[in-house]
């Protein structure tokens, strides 16, 4: 059978419904009907009882590749990450959480003031670690680190982070390791379910907006930039 | 159907459009209502998820809804897309437009905090001197409050001053913990007065218009509603020069639409209604549609312990419960410092506290939290922001959203009368937080951008006279009798109160004067 025949044959099954009733409530009925002729259309197994594949969280089987930060940067907030949020009370730190390879992605996809502050930030901290103890601050001791953080901590309100050179640093980035830490899979798989690292009402897109995809849009999203000149087998082909 | 008149236009479905076609319907008017977004499901759009199980663990998407501080990863779908509809400002004076085109709007998220405003607001020019008086006053408005509170279900205690009337609560009986009562103590030499909390129940702790509102409406069989429907602008009649329809986009598809009506009552939101007003170019005479934007300062505020609640010593007895500082300053003396005055919000929290209230990291700071857990107690500000004329929004013809609508610049800022208020709000509470035994653990002066609080108000003001303001007494336009703007762009003053309970009494009151006028056939 040609491909769009067989595409038509099951658009016609289903557009039987006592065919398709019958099926659904066969003992209702004295004399049930006949089984549909087959093939019978897919599009019903498609239902609430169709079982689903289980997925796994990608941070359970994978690591993250680090692209934004320098080595340097990097091994900076590695080390900050361990010293400001270390493991403890039966809790992975953020180490074990993988924050700072979070906190790459992250930081990476953010504006340009938060790059900087964190770009800048991480600069400043190796350079005051040279300054003091001819050391990277990758290699601190965590008396030294401390010496060097201590100094910069405040109490601060909810959206009014220190806007204080180095302390707006500091606090942030201490705040934005413990997000990452504590809405890691492995807090949550160390917590006690009883302890209620809560789940959340998550709302997914509502009836999404497909407007810049419309050809009468004003805007338009740009069309991807051709990496390659177009050659004449673009999508591959199935056979008939 | 298509070239069928409508009675009455209703566009949004928040609490103010909620209201009117609940009292037009009722009234036996029919009514149509666009709403700009979708229907929102929460059966199909919602589910429980951890921070892991998505893409930002809980971090806001980066670069998106910069201006929406109550914004979280969870719910990013459901503030309005700062890309898709834009407003402009300039980069030195910020403003956090927060908005929701859900269908019921942002009714479906408010905190539901519900106070009447006092004749020191509606007429408080008459008090000081400064900005204009309302064209009505409580007393006239008083009955509709009324209605809208048991409609709401407010639950609050008839233990308000002057500045803050009673109404028709749910009574609240709980005895106050004894850290409020350290506090009550401590307000009394100060003269600054602590009362119960009024916030509306609603059902379910839902109060939306899309429960409690537009199901009554649609009850009726006089309403109809179409979502998805962004209108571009009002039409004009070219014989009369009255507005008689609008065109609007289908949100989905772009495609192009019209409908016809009698009378149109703008309710999208402040901003909404006047966005649409000067991208019409209508109800205009005075100059002044636009003008006069305020709405409260926000995020100023202390963060305090309750000593003996600490250590795991935290009870029902001595922590928890809220309540309400009413404005306080400029009531019977007067301040040299700002013109009229600030609330602040009160929470008593046997919960933990955040971790930025403690200079301190690693285990240090895990004992410290520890420690202090069940010993929270919050002040936060709610100030009168000045109605001024150089605060505005106009139309910037250079940008316009996903459909091709012009869109808003935006051009506030606060003055050092808000700066001060800030400044007293936080150093009174700390002197009260002192007397009454609790440690200051962290403090801000420094309030958020203008619309942080999604109090937005003003832009169409009322005033008897039409050079002195947009609409009349009864949210009417002065130059058209046949167009209404029943949201908070009717106000006159900002006043320290949550604006929406009197937003619904006000819309409530012009949709049944409409429906009354409509009925002796004089609109």
């Amino acid at each position: 059978m040609k491909r769009r025949e067989f595409v038509r044959t099951l658009a016609g099954a289903c557009i039987l419904p006592e065919v398709l009733l019958g099926q659904q409530t066969p003992s209702t009925t004295k004399n049930p009907l006949p089984p549909p002729p087959a093939p019978v259309p897919w599009t019903l197994g498609l239902n609430s009882k169709t079982p689903q594949p289980h997925t796994d969280v990608v941070d359970d089987v994978a690591a993250t590749d680090p692209t934004f930060f320098t080595p340097v940067q990097m091994a900076t907030l590695v080390h900050l990450s361990a010293v400001l949020v270390p493991p403890g009370n039966k809790r992975p730190g953020a180490v074990d959480a993988q924050a700072p390879q979070f906190l790459d992605f992250l930081i990476g996809d953010s504006p340009a003031p938060r790059k900087q502050l964190y770009t800048g930030g991480l600069d400043w901290l190796e350079t005051e670690s040279h300054r003091k103890y001819s050391a990277a601050f990758a290699k601190t001791s965590p008396e030294q680190a401390d010496a060097l953080l201590k100094p910069w901590l405040r109490t601060w309100m909810s959206d009014h982070p220190p806007t204080e050179p180095h302390a707006d640093f500091v606090n942030i980035a201490h705040a934005d390791i413990r997000t990452a830490t504590m809405n890691s899979k492995a807090w949550n798989d160390a917590v006690d379910r009883a302890d209620g690292n809560a789940q959340q009402m998550y709302w997914s897109p509502i009836d999404p907006d497909t407007s810049a995809d419309n050809f009468r849009a004003v805007h338009q999203r740009p069309s991807p930039t051709q990496a390659a000149p177009k050659s004449s087998h673009t999508t591959p082909s199935y056979p008939h | 159907m298509t070239n069928e008149v409508v009675d009455v236009l209703i566009i949004g479905s928040g609490h103010a459009g909620g209201t009117a076609a609940k009292a037009l319907t009722e009234k036996g008017v029919k009514c149509l209502m666009l709403n700009a977004g979708p229907v929102a499901d929460v059966s199909r759009h919602t589910q429980r998820k951890a921070a892991y199980e998505l893409p930002f663990r809980g971090f806001k998407p980066p670069g998106k809804l910069e201006h929406v501080f109550q914004a979280s990863e969870y719910n990013t779908n459901v503030w309005v897309d700062e890309q898709e509809v834009p407003y402009t400002f300039d980069p030195k004076n910020p403003y956090n437009w927060v908005r929701v085109r859900l269908f019921g709007g942002r009714s479906l998220f408010w905190s539901r905090q519900s106070f009447r405003l006092s004749d020191y607001e509606f007429k408080g020019k008459s008090h000081d001197g400064f900005g204009e008086d309302w064209p009505i006053d409580h007393a006239e408005l008083s009955p509709y409050y009324s209605r809208v509170e048991e409609i709401f279900q407010v639950h609050g205690a008839m233990d308000g001053p002057p500045q803050m009337p009673d109404g028709n609560f749910v009574l609240d009986k709980e005895p106050w913990s004894e850290s409020m009562q350290r506090f009550i103590a401590a307000g009394k030499p100060l003269g600054v007065p602590v009362c119960k909390q009024r916030t509306s129940r609603g059902r379910d702790g839902l109060a939306s218009s899309v429960n409690l509102l537009i199901p009554d409406a649609e009850k009726t069989g006089n309403l109809t509603s179409v979502s998805n429907a962004v209108v571009r602008e009002i039409t004009v009649d070219k014989n009369t020069g009255q507005p008689n329809g609008v065109h609007f986009l289908d949100r989905l598809s772009h495609r192009e639409m019209y409908v016809k009506a009698r009378v149109i009552v703008l309710a999208a939101g402040t901003l909404e209604s006047t966005r649409l007003l000067l991208n019409s170019k209508l109800a205009n005479s005075s100059g002044l549609v636009g003008r006069y934007l305020c709405d409260q300062i926000y995020g100023a505020g202390i963060t305090c312990s309750v000593p003996e609640a600490r250590n795991g010593k935290a009870n029902a007895k001595l922590m928890g419960g809220g309540a309400i500082v009413p404005r306080f300053r400029n009531i019977t003396t007067k301040d040299q410092r700002f013109l009229r005055g600030y609330a602040l919000n009160v929470t008593s929290r046997n919960g933990p506290l955040e971790p930025r209230n403690f200079a301190a990291y690693g285990a240090e700071l895990q004992r410290k939290m520890d420690e202090y857990n069940g010993s929270a107690f919050y002040m936060t500000i709610m100030g009168e922001v000045l109605a001024r004329y150089e605060n505005h929004v106009r139309i910037n013809p250079d940008v316009t959203d996903a459909w091709g609508i012009p869109v808003l610049h935006v051009d506030t800022k606060y003055t050092d009368n808000e700066y001060s208020m800030a400044k007293d709000a936080v150093a009174t509470g700390s002197q009260m937080a002192h007397d009454a035994g609790f440690e200051v653990l962290s403090s801000n002066t420094m309030p958020n951008p203008p619309g942080y609080s999604i109090h937005e108000v003003g832009t169409c003001r009322m005033h008897d006279d039409p050079k002195k303001g947009v609409l009349n007494r009864w949210n009417q336009s002065h130059d058209h009798k046949n167009l209404f703007v029943v949201d908070g762009a009717a106000f006159t003053s900002a006043g320290w109160q949550n604006p929406t309970i009197t937003i619904a009494a006000l819309s409530m009151r012009a949709s049944e004067h409409l429906a009354g006028e409509m009925n002796k056939l004089n609109v």
